[in-house]
């Protein structure tokens, strides 16, 4: 990775923070369950906007109706590549606004792993709720996950990395 | 050479050496980089973590099937607090868990695990089982009865998953040791090949050092060849040099007596002779011009090499000069029935800086070469300027010419043109040689174009920079008429009477005021004391206690005005050395003796003018001062010797600055001075007193020179120069033949007239 591109992401990472600081103040998130969805993601901590008392919690078509993403990749998980939709984290923390430096991010069989928000805003990470165009169960290690390019960027393919390529995802908290 | 060629030798099996080195380092360097790739596949995280983390997926499993047991359990207990979703949530993570442990990697994993497939079967069933209540499409509703009919067989996956989960810790480790001994044992491998590759390249670096080292030391060996080749160089031109000293002193001393001999058959040619020992004493005169002519080439031409001959370039008028050699030259022409055609083209420029005797003797030398080599026909001199200045001298003949292995020898020492033995032109050879020498000295050089038969062309360009008219020297008219613009007080250090009577003589006629000290320490004193100082001093250089040097330098010391009086040397001898000493010692300018009255006025202008600026004038031979060049002149042609060795320019220069009568008085003087001396010198001779005779003959040759008395001159030279163990005898003949001389010019001066009986 030379310096001119991780330059760039830095800058990339403070329009994101100054688009949370900004224009979101007038918006609002809006409340979930609306469409009769379950809540499948909460956030927590350091926040600005929050829709369900001191957290932001999301049912997927809030979560639909965020910016999207998508891309292929290997993971130890499963034999074949496999493509991943979602939202990219970076959004996600913008929506929310985000004030932390640090996430921590639970699943549903209680796996707990500290993420630095930096690493996964610079990485271009996935908050992803599809797996090849299709919703996730929890069977199908759904119904979210967070998803690294592992293959566009192979110095991502290190034990830490896939430790915090987290699924079964429940909720954030922001520190 | 031979140590080259070893060298060589050496060197080859030196390079093949270099070239295995190479090539092992090479193939050592690949073979590194072989094992660090190994190692790099070998650490691939990637399969590591997947490796690893089949361990924890199975105690993941196994967890996930007690939470599951766990929370069945707690349903049966409290169905209220403990919902059925609970439960499908807890059965939906533990089947999320069984894809991993159940895929073709980790089959291939646990291959030696021979529990592995049947525990993965029997999770399997449970699952099948399970999923008729509980799977994405239930068959039946979840009820508590399944609750109770799967918790038993949930059960049974306890042990097995168990052992399962162990063996995979224990695969695991095994896995980890094994990777770890590989690693260990690359580890080691590259050590060895590291070192190996030191080993390798401090060979290198020794042999690139010894490389080093021989060409170094080549390169001294060749510098000090250099060095020795320089200094023999520098020993043979040194060498060289000395020997065209030599050379030109000998000549030196051999005109000297010269001189004496041709103004001895000049009296003798005078006496009463048979036709025949008149004809046998005129082939003798002419063979000793001729060897006085050689005589005269050589002592140039060694006086070139030794580089004691400069060159003083003055101001000359080039029509004016090209005229006067035309003049001498016509008469050789016609002579021979020749036809001699000077033209100068427009564009040369009258005036020029140039050393107009050295000139001269370039124009001499080609012109009588041109004579000498043809027969008939014309001889021609072409003055033109090139394009970049210099100025081109073009002789041409329509004599016979020259082939061009002649053409090649022409420039060569001691070669002439014509070398059959029947040629009918005399000369050393070295007229060309010394023509080239001169040009070169001059910062031109020749060249020549020739035909056999058609004639030759020789061309000399020289960078002759034109220059203004000098201004005429004011007051010249006047002085042409015997007055000084401005009367000088003028202090006249010399020690023969004859000649300070002459000095009086010549300076009152220029209307100077003359003070005389007849040695150095009286001009000092005189300079000391003198109440208004003097414009100038004219000083002779040898003279008895102080000499001139000495006391040049004394004057110098003086604080000025005093001390920087103009001081010009008056001498007799007129080598470019004695100058030299004059300058160094402090003074202005030089005038060769016999001291005539244009010289004497010209001088006198210049250094009394100059008094003013003397600071620049002072030190250093300035360029264009006419009595130098005079001086210089005046050492190397044969003087005209008339046939009674009587020196008749020079009386009639003499004469030209002193009344009949005052000259007359002057060679009374001489004479009779002389005339008292001789039994005084034929007593030093006999009691061999010999630097007292040298003396007195360099005073008798100063004396006579300035009277014009050639014969006299010739004599007291050869006297001076007597050696110091010459047999006494020889000397006293020596004084005879002065003696005889003496009486010979008095009575020739009285028939002339110069002198009453």
């Amino acid at each position: 990775m030379n310096a001119s591109t991780s330059t760039r992401r830095r800058l990339i990472g403070a329009a994101g923070g100054s688009l949370a600081l900004w224009p979101l103040a007038g918006w609002a998130l809006d409340a979930p369950g609306s469409t009769g969805a379950p809540v499948i993601l909460t956030i927590t901590g350091a926040i600005r906007l929050r829709n369900d008392r001191d957290a932001a919690s999301f049912d997927l078509p809030l979560l639909e109706a965020l910016p999207r993403n998508s891309f292929s990749t290997r993971t130890p998980w499963y034999p074949q590549p496999r493509k991943f939709t979602g939202v990219p984290v970076r959004d996600l923390l913008a929506a929310v606004g985000a004030t932390g430096t640090t996430l921590v991010a639970s699943a549903l069989n209680d796996y707990r792993v500290s993420i630095p928000a930096d690493d996964l805003t610079r990485n271009d990470a996935l908050l992803a709720y599809r797996l090849d165009d299709k919703p996730m169960a929890v069977r199908d290690k759904g119904p979210l996950a967070i998803i690294y390019p592992f293959d566009e960027r192979p110095e991502l393919r290190t034990a830490v990395h896939f430790s915090r390529a987290i699924w079964q995802l429940r909720s954030l908290h922001v520190e | 050479m031979t140590t080259r060629v070893a060298t060589d030798r050496r060197a080859a099996p030196r390079r093949a050496w270099m070239g295995w080195l190479v090539t092992a380092l090479v193939l050592v360097l690949v073979a590194i980089a072989y094992v660090q790739w190994h190692q790099f596949k070998l650490l691939d995280t990637a399969s590591h973590y997947q490796n690893d983390a089949l361990g924890w997926s199975f105690s993941q499993l196994q967890t996930e099937q007690l939470r599951l047991r766990n929370e069945m359990q707690s349903h049966l207990d409290d169905p209220a607090l403990h919902g059925l979703a609970a439960v499908r949530l807890r059965y939906d993570i533990f089947v999320s868990r069984v894809g991993l442990v159940d895929h073709d990697r980790a089959a291939r994993i646990m291959a030696q695990q021979p529990m592995y497939g049947p525990a993965v079967a029997k999770v399997q069933a449970f699952v099948r089982e399970a999923d008729q209540w509980l799977g994405p499409a239930p068959s039946m509703p979840l009820t508590r009865d399944a609750v109770v009919h799967l918790i038993p067989m949930l059960d049974e996956l306890g042990v097995p998953l168990h052992n399962l989960s162990l063996s995979a810790s224990h695969l695991i480790y095994q896995r980890a040791t094994e990777r770890n001994s590989a690693v260990r044992q690359q580890a080691q491998m590259g050590i060895a090949l590291t070192a190996f590759q030191c080993l390798l390249m401090l060979a290198l670096a020794f042999i690139v050092l010894r490389q080093f080292r021989s060409l170094s030391e080549r390169r001294r060996a060749l510098e000090a060849l250099a060095d020795t080749l320089s200094t023999a160089r520098r020993e043979a031109e040194g060498a060289n040099r000395a020997k065209s000293v030599f050379l030109a002193n000998m000549s030196h001393e051999i005109r000297t007596p010269f001189h004496g001999m041709l103004g001895m058959m000049s009296l003798l040619q005078d006496s009463r002779l048979t036709p025949q020992q008149q004809n046998m004493l005129g082939t003798a005169r002419e063979s000793a011009e001729h060897l006085l002519d050689i005589l005269n080439d050589i002592l140039e031409l060694s006086q070139l090499e030794s580089g004691k001959l400069q060159v003083l370039p003055t101001s000359i008028d080039l029509p004016q000069l090209v005229a006067q050699v035309e003049a001498l030259m016509r008469a050789q022409a016609l002579a021979k029935g020749l036809v001699l055609e000077v033209h100068m083209a427009p564009n040369v420029p009258r005036w020029v800086r140039a050393d107009a005797k050295r000139l001269k003797q370039i124009l001499f030398n080609l012109l009588s070469n041109g004579l000498k080599f043809t027969r008939a026909g014309t001889v021609g001199l072409n003055v033109t300027c090139r394009g970049d200045g210099a100025l081109l001298f073009t002789v041409t003949d329509s004599g016979i010419g020259m082939d061009d292995a002649t053409l090649g020898r022409l420039f060569q020492r001691f070669m002439q043109g014509d070398e059959t033995p029947s040629r009918n032109a005399h000369g050393t050879g070295l007229g060309l040689q010394i023509t080239r020498e001169l040009a070169q000295l001059m910062g031109g050089d020749i060249s020549v174009r020739s035909q056999p038969g058609e004639g030759s062309a020789f061309s000399v360009w020289l960078p002759l920079p034109a220059v203004g008219a000098p201004n005429a020297p004011a007051g010249a008219a006047d002085m042409q008429a015997g007055a000084a613009a401005r009367r000088l007080h003028v202090l006249v250090a010399e020690d023969h009477p004859v000649n300070r009577a002459y000095m009086e003589a010549v300076l009152d006629k220029l209307g100077h005021n003359a003070v005389f000290a007849p040695d150095g320490a009286t001009a000092l004193a005189a300079v000391q004391s003198a109440a208004e100082g003097f414009d100038v001093v004219l000083m002779d250089l040898h003279m008895p206690g102080m000499d001139g040097f000495a006391a040049t330098r004394a004057i110098r010391a003086l604080p000025p005005p005093r001390g920087a009086v103009p001081i010009v040397a008056l001498t007799a001898d007129a080598f470019h050395e004695s100058r030299h000493l004059a300058l160094q010692s402090g003074m202005n300018g030089f005038i060769t003796k016999p001291a005539h009255l244009p010289q004497l006025r010209d001088a006198l202008a210049r250094y009394s003018a100059a008094e003013t600026a003397l600071g620049s004038a002072t030190r250093g031979p300035t360029a264009g001062e006419p009595p130098m060049t005079n001086a210089a002149a005046s050492a190397a042609p044969m003087i005209e010797v008339s046939d009674d060795g009587l020196d008749l320019a020079t009386i009639a220069d003499v004469r030209q600055s002193l009344t009949a009568d005052q000259f007359s008085r002057l060679l009374e003087g001489f004479f009779n001075e002389q005339a008292r001396l001789l039994p005084e010198l034929q007593r030093s001779a006999a009691n061999g007193a010999h630097g007292e005779l040298r003396a007195h003959a360099h005073a008798m040759k100063g004396a006579s020179a300035s009277l014009g008395l050639q014969g006299v001159v010739a004599l007291a030279a050869q006297l001076q120069r007597c050696p110091v163990d010459a047999p006494r005898a020889l000397v006293l003949e020596q004084l005879g033949a002065i003696e005889r001389e003496l009486n010979a010019s008095r009575e020739q001066c009285v028939k002339r007239g110069l002198l009453s009986a």
